[in-house]
């Protein structure tokens, strides 16, 4: 791994070149808080933010995404829809959030040789250059340290800022990251062993800055043993079935499938989709085999600490904190599993 | 002021009875200024309960919330009353849904709690961000939040915290309880509608340019509908598939059908709580769609919903000098 510093001045020009050759995203703060935005101009990154209030994961798993495209009528045309090919750099993404896409790859990607790889997602992701950026103040539901992971993590990126005082201590981490600087090295300059003094300090300020923990250890086996525990049908009495939850979470990634048409045209549109909604798994026959909130709180509290684990190996929470931010009722997820930990079975 | 002591005592008798299944009240959160809805079967839960300024959350959502699931073979139903702590707004949500029937009257027991205004929870986190530990806040009689934070007492003119709905509240007594904790407040405020009085003299161009830049960032999560205690059709229009009024995709066409729409099944309905607005996440102003038309309904009709259980809601009645200069 390459260390370099850019001095904060040089940041401007460094994003101006990108956006030159790439399609540039950053935080863009707008009505109150930030979102992964097209820019244009380097001028309009706040890097002053801590969490988007939406999660990047938007960026690459788009909300709403055509499949195809079709005409009605005697001769039925299918079309694929003409791909953005540019290629991409998400400049200021966290180190949770970059997370994020690591966990969300095995699902869109596969595991292995011959696994389905969705060419929507597979695309974006490939065209993407991440360039992160370490949190210097997390937050208070911040509680990415629980995951083994670090405010400042460098292991899901490709290219790793560190705001260091006047500068940035940039971590050069893949060949993609590599590749990216090369045409910018004259902005950069060698990093000292001072600068990673430093860049050591501002990551062990920022871990002791973590409050919140959440003790994962043995939640996969000890669920295994509550799917029957009163601890869901207490915690879902005063959830009141919103979305916020999964729509701000990094890494959950249901969706659903619509044919959208007027007259003679219309699209296949796969659209986010909630596992807290009774609609998400309500069967065409009129059965639903998670009828009650308690069924629905309690898979999505299993798909991110029971099936995914077994499944890949990895928690499908990055510690992002932002499901406890923003949810009208304060369903806690570090709450939630210290009541895993302590249950009786 | 709500006596704690009081609440508790209330709360610990209704419970012991046996026609009441649970009471929903507040309790404490899990940290800083985070308060959450409770659920008491017994005495023993009604410990917990708490009453103070933080708790914003409308609990008369929970009396429509109630699953009725299939029941199984030999199970009978449990017809037993639902309990709910219920401020003027609460109350009146209460109330609206039984004139639509709703609900029942002598399904509740309404707990009412005379409402002095609630904080708003994004503004206190914003004044004192980052608080792990919990946090209380009092009330004193000089309209100031008293904050004690680490032992350093803080006081907050009231203005600054309250919610905004809170500012032009003409009804903060339950019209409708089974008791009362505490004597009725005084009714200071009175409704008023400047701000939408303003936007509604802009040209039509720039209206829709201040919609359209709230209603493109809706991400469709449909908490505004599901925080809603009016919110209650067993299918909602969003949801049904055939026909399909309001399509998937999450884009400014569809956004602003789904939002116009939730806002005109509101039309006379909406008790202004400001649910729908401070769960929202992605910072629309919801409650000037339901100002408006609270404004209109209000101008034209001299209507107010949730104030009498016993009348018909806005849209079950005709008077022959309605007005109808709106019909084409």
């Amino acid at each position: 791994m390459e260390n370099l510093v850019l001095s904060k001045e040089k940041l401007p020009e460094m994003l101006t070149e990108i956006a030159s050759k790439y399609a540039l995203f950053g935080p863009i703060e707008e009505n109150g808080f930030t979102s992964f935005k097209h820019i244009n101009n380097s001028q309009e990154i706040n890097l002053d933010y801590l969490l988007t209030r939406i999660s990047p994961k938007s960026l690459i798993f788009q909300q709403t995404e055509t499949l195809f495209t079709f005409n009605k009528g005697k001769e039925v045309k299918v079309n694929t829809p003409k791909t953005d090919e540019a290629k991409r750099v998400i400049f200021g993404i966290r180190p949770c959030d970059a997370r994020g896409y690591s966990i969300l790859d095995p699902v869109f990607e596969g595991k292995k040789e011959g696994d389905y790889k969705d060419p929507f997602y597979t695309k974006k992701r490939n065209r993407s250059t991440l360039i992160g950026l370490s949190c210097n103040k997390p937050d208070l539901n911040c509680f990415c340290t629980s995951f083994d992971d670090s405010p400042a993590s460098a292991k899901n990126v490709d290219i790793l800022f560190t705001d260091i005082g006047e500068k940035y201590f940039v971590d050069i981490v893949t060949e993609k990251g590599k590749e990216l600087i090369e045409n910018l090295s004259k902005l950069f300059s060698k990093a000292s062993e001072e600068n990673r003094e430093v860049r050591e300090k501002v990551e062990q300020d920022a871990i002791n800055a973590i409050t919140r923990h959440m003790n994962t250890e043995g939640v996969v086996k000890k669920l295994d043993k509550m799917f029957n525990h009163d601890l869901w049908q207490k915690t879902a009495m005063r959830c009141v079935g919103c979305g916020i939850c999964t729509f701000l979470c990094p890494t959950c990634h249901c969706f659903d499938m619509q044919d959208e048409a007027i007259l003679k045209e219309g699209a296949r549109i796969r659209v986010w989709d909630s596992c807290m909604y009774p609609e998400y798994t309500m069967h065409a026959s009129g059965h639903n085999p998670r009828p009650a909130r308690m069924n629905r709180v309690r898979n999505r509290i299993y798909h991110k600490f029971s099936y995914f684990p077994k499944n890949d190996k990895i928690f499908a929470c990055t510690g992002c904190g932002r499901c406890i931010d923003y949810c009208p009722v304060n369903i806690d997820i570090i709450d939630i599993i210290a009541k895993v930990k302590e249950a009786k079975t | 002021m709500v006596d704690l002591k009081n609440l508790i005592e209330i709360t610990k008798k209704i419970i012991s009875r046996e026609d009441v299944k649970y009471i929903v009240g507040y309790k404490k959160g899990t940290y800083g200024f985070q308060i959450m809805p409770a659920f008491a079967y017994t005495p023993e839960d009604a410990e917990e309960f708490i009453y103070s300024p933080l708790c914003s959350k409308n609990l008369a959502v929970y009396t429509i919330l109630e699953e009725k699931l299939p029941l199984k073979r030999g199970e009978e139903e449990d017809k037993r009353k639902i309990g709910v702590v219920v401020k003027g707004c609460d109350s009146r949500a209460v109330v609206q849904i039984i004139q639509e029937k709703g609900l029942k009257r002598e399904d509740l027991v309404l707990i009412g709690i005379p409402c002095r205004g609630v904080i708003e929870p994004k503004k206190i986190e914003k004044m004192f961000p980052n608080q792990t530990d919990l946090i209380e806040v009092i009330e004193n009689d000089n309209s100031e939040y008293i904050i004690n934070i680490g032992g350093k007492t803080h006081k907050v003119p009231k203005n600054e915290l309250l919610s905004d709905v809170c500012k032009s509240c003409e009804f903060p007594n339950p019209p409708l309880y089974d008791v009362l904790l505490g004597e009725e407040v005084e009714i200071t405020e009175t409704e008023e509608f400047s701000k939408i009085n303003e936007l509604d003299e802009k040209p039509t161009e720039d209206k829709w340019e201040y919609w359209k830049e709230h209603f493109e960032r809706c991400i469709r999560c449909y908490a505004c509908r599901e925080a809603c205690p009016l919110c209650y059709c067993k299918e909602c229009m969003a949801d049904t598939l055939n026909p399909q009024w309001i399509r998937r995709s999450v884009n400014l066409s569809e956004n602003t059908a789904w939002n116009i729409m939730r806002a005109y099944h509101l039309a006379g309905r909406c008790i202004s709580c400001g649910e729908c607005e401070r769960v929202c996440p992605v910072n629309i102003p919801l409650m000037e769609l339901n100002k408006k038309i609270e404004r209109d309904v209000k101008k034209m009709f001299d209507y107010t919903s949730g104030l009498d259980e016993e009348e018909k809601p806005l849209f079950g009645m005709f008077k022959p000098d309605d007005p109808e200069d709106f019909i084409l």
